[in-house]
């Protein structure tokens, strides 16, 4: 473990990175910042590992997608809450002040790096996926990249989409890249378990076409479509046969190609 | 559920794997790499870094030798943290399917002494 040892106001030695702000989106949802070390660099869309000291002194560290870009100067991540979830019932407890253990060792196949350039960036979600698009979104590099930026976000409640909207809704008011964004980045939201004008799962909507009429762009093809998923183990294998099927191809950090997946994780 | 290293690595060890693994689980033998099914968190970054197809999640069938060969030599392998080098003949023996023969159960030469 490389954290760094700081010393508190009471002079005792604490392990990890200090929580600056906790935000609490729904019951089930929370984002928190921490401090970013100083030495620590990363790739937007990677993730890490993080969490607390456990019980038996041991650290108790889960992978968590890094929510915020590569130029920011803090650290955000995303979680779910499981009330029986060895870390996340705790951590969703977490004040400012207190502290995160972070393994320094960013990796993750949601990177640019991992793509083929191509004209238009598909980025599919579904719940705490969204993390690593919530820094992917905000990395100028990204629209560098692609005429047309295309967040898919699936919850199974209208408030779990909170987070995305409130990152969008900044995102166009953003200084750096407030205007580029607002051209180029679209958010197409779908829900599964409540009423919504855009209820069902997004791999039905592919197969249906639905979704390629809605945003008004063609059917996905090879040439000029790129695609990142992060979900459950079911939506990222039932998606990438349809990508696939488009002929998309899947890619990797040392074999860029059309399409990359991760598994987003949970606590 | 783990990550296992199957035959395809034998010979090759091309390493790509250790520069993406979050939680440092790969041991190295003298000519294959191994991944310790108690420390993978079932990330499966390094899954499609490998060049030879040569890691494949456990709920895949058939692969219960490996997952054993994984585990027992992730107890007395090294372990690896950064890529290095293919091994030399890493093309030759590239693509080829059985290998299994030819897996060394020592482990990897240290590079220097410590």
């Amino acid at each position: 473990m490389n954290t760094p040892l700081t010393t508190t106001k009471a002079d005792i030695k604490v392990e990890g990175e200090r929580v600056l702000t906790v935000k609490h989106w729904t019951e089930r949802l929370f984002s928190f910042r921490i401090e970013r070390p100083q030495s620590f660099r990363f790739r937007s869309g990677e993730f890490v590992m993080i969490g607390l000291q456990g019980c038996n002194g041991k650290p108790l560290l889960r992978a968590y997608s890094i929510a915020s870009p590569s130029w920011d100067e803090a650290l955000e991540f995303y979680s779910i809450k499981v009330p029986d979830g060895p870390l996340t019932s705790r951590l969703q407890l977490i004040q400012p002040e207190d502290r995160i253990i972070m393994r320094p060792k960013p990796t993750g196949t949601l990177v640019l790096d991992a793509l083929l350039p191509g004209n238009r960036l598909y980025m599919f979600a579904t719940g705490t996926g969204i993390a690593p698009f919530a820094s992917l979104m905000r990395d100028p590099e990204t629209y560098e990249k692609f005429e047309q930026v295309i967040l898919v976000h699936t919850c199974r409640y209208k408030a779990e989409l909170a987070y995305g909207k409130a990152l969008v809704t900044n995102l166009r008011s953003d200084p750096l890249i407030g205007e580029i964004a607002a051209d180029k980045l679209v958010h197409y939201t779908t829900v599964t378990q409540e009423d919504h004008p855009r209820k069902g799962r997004i791999t039905e909507r592919i197969q249906s076409g639905v979704l390629f009429a809605d945003l008004n762009v063609p059917l996905m093809n090879p040439l000029t479509d790129r695609a990142m998923i992060c979900g459950s183990m079911g939506l990222n294998s039932d998606l990438k046969q349809q990508l696939n099927a488009f002929g998309l191809t899947e890619g990797a950090n040392n074999r860029p190609a059309e399409f990359v997946l991760e598994k987003a994780f949970v606590g | 559920m783990t990550y296992v290293v199957v035959e395809g690595c034998i010979n090759c060890k091309h390493t790509d794997c250790v520069s993406v693994c979050p939680v440092d689980c790969f041991y190295e033998g003298e000519n294959m790499l191994v991944i310790d099914p108690d420390e993978c968190i079932d990330c499966g970054v390094c899954e499609p870094e490998c060049p030879e197809d040569a890691i494949l999640p456990d709920t895949e069938p058939g692969l219960e030798k490996w997952l054993e060969i994984n585990a027992d030599m992730a107890k007395v392998w090294p372990v690896i943290v950064d890529q290095i080098d293919p091994l030399p003949d890493a093309k030759k023996w590239s693509g080829i399917s059985e290998k299994s023969d030819h897996l060394s159960r020592s482990p990897a030469k240290q590079a220097f002494c410590q």
